[in-house]
């Protein structure tokens, strides 16, 4: 089981690239694919999940062109957009009923998959109330299972979590790493936790272009002993800031203690250990200070 | 707050965002062929057999008084989505939460629509003066008098249309497609009523009848101040001419056409009573009275009935899926697209449909069931509309189009649900042929249900709304299966008017442009 994305590249009309070049291989696991808004992950993710063509480069799925076979990965695709809507007159099992009907899903099945979905999602209670009436979060969920419904060798879930109060929060990211093992779970975000807790991979995007792909450990790795944290007067705070790169601050009896992300410490700062969050920063400042020299 | 200043930036930004799609070409493109087939005589205002000299005042009315005529009725259906693109871009809600009031938003609607029309109107303007120039009749140029008529007769219609569509808008049962139906006959027996009461009509008609039957009347004393018609495609039926010099605009006309004027505002402000202000809760309720409670279910609800996160079943204990014979599932397919139309249909409109069905099989006479059979396929108009524009409408493109066969197995069975629709409400009318052994009829029954849907899903493929289909589809039943004009009729219930092969044709037009509608919508198939 592979996929792998080959140069890709997508220019939209006005020749704004969102995507440049982006090659990557995927085996079984979960990816977390981080990036900052705008950076072309939700574009990937429409190419990937066939939506979208891309101008440049090609995708494959176990050897075969997606282009030129979107079905053989539609076949074992499932989806969760960023965005999406729902038949607001339909109920939860009416409406997977009918997608699974679409994905052409055998009957009988899908619709005990479907009773376990809900429960796993935790709408089993409302499964028989009209989608027009559930709230944000809830509709989430029934993207969620959705996407599920035909047991995918290849998952792409955008930006997952939004909308999710913390325990679904939870509740999701348990379930994606239940899921991750024989399949590939391409997890987009922005949201640094999400990844750290359920990602085997990471590979961060800027730009359109591939930054950074590796283990989570091995991008910790880039940020050891570079992670300081700088206890100061909060007069001083905004001087810091335009010296270094601050990833977090907080408010204390003693001043502001900034986490600060150097080579060198500042005066007086102690080290600590990174966290993705500042793997993160420091990899996408780097690719900021190349792409600006 | 400069209400003045607020105001403007509404219509302004609206008026921008309109014109700013894609779509908005389309509008004018409309225009600009209501105008090209005046220009060229397709479209000919005459009276009897006479048609004015073509100076300023004359071209300036009959430009006038196409783009009124048409304007009026299409222009409805392009301007009505105005609050509609405000709830789906959610810019509403952001509004709903600044101190605007409901007036000053239904106002400001209105003055976009208007601004819109208006647009249309002047586009006709131009070639009216460009119609003179090219036709060369009269070489005197006058420019108030061309513009007056667009200036008195066209503006307080398009103000009244522009504050209806608002109207129609706010209105719980007449937002949607209902509404899109009953505007079409709205409109029809506006015209005709002030047609045969020759009174001040808000499209203004009479206004310049009036005077150019007057001045006829002077010239040709047998002429018997009826005939008054725009005609298409009659252009041969015009052997004389006659010199009109326009509308003598007295206080008293101007007068009552700016009472339209008055009236488009107060409409305004009568939307703005019906107008929901984008709460969820109340445009849901409105929408789905029969499903209490469920705008205000919440995670509240969820949180209290359902299992905490330690408690939660496995993935690994899921039903594995049979993923293979995708195709052999193309008719459970069109047994969930059916369920999908018909879902949310009330228990009365199963009542009138089975009603219409068994009048169709009762009726004793051919008259009576031509009848019943037009209305049952009538009934069902929201049902098809739907077709080829839901997934666009409920934004599921995403997660149809990634499925496998989207193009091959669900297109189809979108299509075959809609006849089947086709069939069920009409199917007592084909009994009654096939028991009579009426083999061309039952052919014309065939091809008609074959065409609706095909109309559907490739007027909804191809817009991503179901707009075209309901405005289209209820004035081709109105000329067609109602009034039996030729060419028109897809029913096929009179043989004389009966074109069944020339819907076969169509259809197959319909779903091939269906097809690569919605072929050129995905990346890739």
């Amino acid at each position: 089981m592979q996929l792998v994305i080959d140069g890709v590249s997508k220019r939209y009309s006005g020749g704004n690239w969102a995507l440049k070049g982006f090659t990557l291989a995927l085996k079984p696991g979960v990816l977390g694919l981080l990036g900052p808004n705008g950076a072309g992950k939700t574009t990937l993710m429409s190419i990937l999940a066939t939506i979208t063509r891309a101008t440049e480069g090609r995708v494959t799925w176990n050897g075969i062109d997606v282009a030129s076979h979107p079905d053989e990965l539609r076949a074992v695709l499932g989806f969760l957009p960023q965005d999406f809507g729902v038949y607001p007159n339909l109920n939860a099992v009416e409406f997977l009923e009918y997608l699974a009907a679409v994905k052409g899903l055998e009957a009988a099945t899908s619709r005990r998959r479907i009773d376990e979905l809900l429960n796993l999602v935790n709408l089993a209670d409302v499964r028989k109330r009209p989608l027009g009436g559930y709230s944000g979060g809830m509709k989430q969920r029934v993207g969620i299972a959705q996407a599920l419904l035909n047991d995918p060798q290849l998952l792409i879930v955008d930006e997952p979590t939004a909308g999710l109060d913390p325990e679904e929060r939870v509740r999701f990211r348990n379930l994606l790493s239940d899921l991750s093992g024989e399949r590939i779970v391409i997890l987009s975000t922005h949201i640094v936790s999400d990844v750290e807790a359920t990602a085997t991979d990471i590979a961060l995007i800027a730009q359109g272009t591939l930054v950074a792909h590796d283990s989570p450990e091995e991008l910790l790795r880039r940020v050891e002993g570079k992670v300081w944290e700088w206890v100061l007067p909060s007069a001083e705070l905004n001087n810091a800031k335009q010296k270094y790169l601050i990833s977090n601050t907080s408010r204390r009896s003693d001043g502001v203690h900034a986490r600060v992300l150097a080579d060198a410490p500042p005066d007086g700062a102690q080290p600590v250990t990174p966290n993705l969050e500042d793997a993160y920063l420091f990899c996408l400042s780097h690719h900021r200070a190349g792409a600006a020299a | 707050m400069n209400h003045a200043r607020v105001l403007y930036h509404m219509v302004r930004a609206d008026f921008l965002e309109r014109v700013r799609r894609y779509s908005f070409l389309l509008t004018l493109a409309f225009a600009a062929y209501l105008a090209w087939g005046a220009a060229t005589g397709r479209v000919v205002l005459r009276l009897d057999e006479y048609r004015g000299v073509f100076n300023s005042a004359w071209v300036g009315s009959m430009m006038t008084v196409v783009g009124t005529m048409f304007i009026s009725l299409v222009g409805f259906y392009i301007v009505k989505n105005a609050i509609l693109r405000d709830e789906q871009t959610r810019v509403g809600r952001i509004l709903a939460s600044t101190p605007m009031s409901r007036l000053f938003y239904t106002l400001a609607k209105t003055l976009s629509n208007f601004a819109v029309l208006t647009l249309m109107i002047a586009v006709l303007a131009a070639t009216a003066l460009f119609m003179q120039f090219t036709h060369a009749e009269d070489t005197h140029y006058h420019l108030g008098t061309l513009l007056a008529p667009f200036l008195w007769v066209g503006m307080p219609a398009m103000a009244v249309t522009a504050a209806v569509a608002v109207l129609f808008e706010t209105l719980p049962v007449l937002r949607g497609g209902v509404g899109n139906v009953i505007y079409f006959f709205v409109w029809i027996s506006a015209l005709a009523v002030s047609d045969k009461k020759g009174i001040d009509d808000y499209a203004g008609f009479f206004v310049i009848a009036h005077s150019m039957q007057a001045a006829l009347k002077k010239v040709d004393s047998a002429y018997n101040n009826n005939g008054f018609a725009l005609s298409i495609g009659d252009s041969a039926l015009v052997t004389k001419r006659f010199v009109w010099t326009g509308v003598d605009w007295t206080a008293a006309i101007i007068w009552h056409r700016m009472l339209w004027v008055l009236i488009a505002l107060a409409i305004a402000g009568a939307a703005s009573l019906f107008f929901h202000r984008f709460d969820p809760a109340r445009a849901w309720s409105l929408r789905r009275k029969k499903a209490p409670g469920a705008a205000n279910m919440n995670r509240d609800t969820l949180t209290a009935a359902g299992p905490n996160v330690e408690g939660r079943p496995s993935v690994g204990r899921l039903t594995p899926m049979v993923s293979e014979a995708r195709e052999s599932r193309f008719w459970q397919l069109v047994v969930s697209e059916l369920r999908l139309m018909l879902q949310g249909q009330r228990w009365w409109w199963y009542v009138v449909a089975l009603g219409l069905l068994i009048a169709s099989v009762a009726s004793p006479t051919l008259d009576a069931r031509s009848g019943v059979i037009a209305v049952a396929w009538l009934w069902p108009t929201l049902v098809w509309s739907q077709m080829g524009a839901r997934e666009s409408r409920h934004a599921t493109e995403s997660l149809i189009f990634s499925s496998a066969g989207t193009l091959n197995r669900q297109l189809p069975a979108v299509w075959v649900a809609g006849f089947m629709v086709a069939a069920l409400t009409g199917g007592g009318y084909a009994l009654r042929l096939l028991t009579s052994a009426d083999w061309h009829g039952l052919f014309a029954w065939f091809a008609g249900a074959l065409f609706i849907p095909s109309l559907a899903l490739g007027l909804g493929t191809l817009s991503g709304t179901s707009k075209p289909f309901e405005a289209i589809y209820t004035v081709w039943w109105y000329l067609g299966p109602l009034n039996h004009a030729p060419g028109f009729d897809f029913v096929g219930s009179v043989p004389a008017t009966s074109r069944a092969l020339f819907c076969l044709v169509l259809s197959g037009v319909l779903m091939t442009a269906a097809y690569f509608g919605r072929r050129a919508r995905m990346a890739y198939v």
